[in-house]
């Protein structure tokens, strides 16, 4: 008669595991934890000290806002239907106006907003903000912070 | 004959001025734009008189207010 032990050692619970380790990470790469987000709209705001102000958004949802997010949402929002209304989908959107400048760039399936003032240098703006972007959707790095680094 | 240093120095303010007197003809002269860059390389520029350039501006004269109460905070 087979002991009940020869069943329980037909389970192998290290199939499972690998599949964990090597899938879950991949998953969750395309989902950016809020907590991250944060931490890359305030590395933004370090790297370029023109800001006033920003938001990283994925799709509808404010994932980091320098301020009240559902307001950088509505703003944000009705910025990238303007856009959205002239042709399909732009990748990234520079308003140049009196009382300051605006950047809305997409990279990776996020979306990053930047309130600058006036006469900022837009080529680096926006390469900083892509790379922020590219980090964040990249997911966090081995040592917890997210990704790049100055 | 001036000494080699001074040729750089001279050279090095001259570039300095110059890029000084476009970046003021560039804050005397410049005006409100949207521009939208696609993937594909493309990019418009949409005046402020145009119907989308309206709508534009609009937007983003929210989000500096947004911005703006952020910094009053």
């Amino acid at each position: 008669m087979p002991s009940n032990t020869t069943a329980i050692r037909q389970i192998t619970t290290t199939v499972s595991q690998d599949a964990r380790s090597s899938d879950t990470a991949g998953i969750l790469a395309h989902v950016p934890d809020p907590q991250l987000a944060e931490q890359s709209l305030g590395r933004l705001m370090e790297l370029s000290p023109e800001m006033r102000g920003g938001a990283i958004l994925d799709g509808e949802n404010v994932l980091a806002a320098s301020g009240d997010a559902a307001e950088w949402g509505d703003a944000a929002a009705a910025l990238l239907a303007a856009t959205d209304a002239v042709g399909e989908s732009a990748e990234q959107v520079h308003v140049a106006t009196e009382a300051g400048e605006v950047f809305a760039v997409r990279d990776a399936g996020l979306v990053a907003l930047a309130v600058t003032e006036r006469f900022v240098l837009a080529s680096l703006m926006a390469f900083d903000m892509r790379s922020v972007l590219r980090d964040l959707a990249a997911g966090p790095r081995v040592d917890g912070a997210a990704g790049g680094g100055a | 004959m001036p000494k080699p240093h001074r040729v750089v120095l001279d050279r090095v303010s001259g570039y300095a001025d110059e890029a000084a007197a476009f970046m003021r003809r560039r804050r005397h002269e410049r005006r409100p734009f949207a521009r939208v860059y696609w993937g594909d390389g493309r990019a418009v520029e949409y005046p402020a008189d145009s119907d989308a350039g309206e709508v534009m501006f609009a937007a983003a004269g929210r989000l500096i207010d947004v911005a703006q109460e952020r910094e009053a905070e």
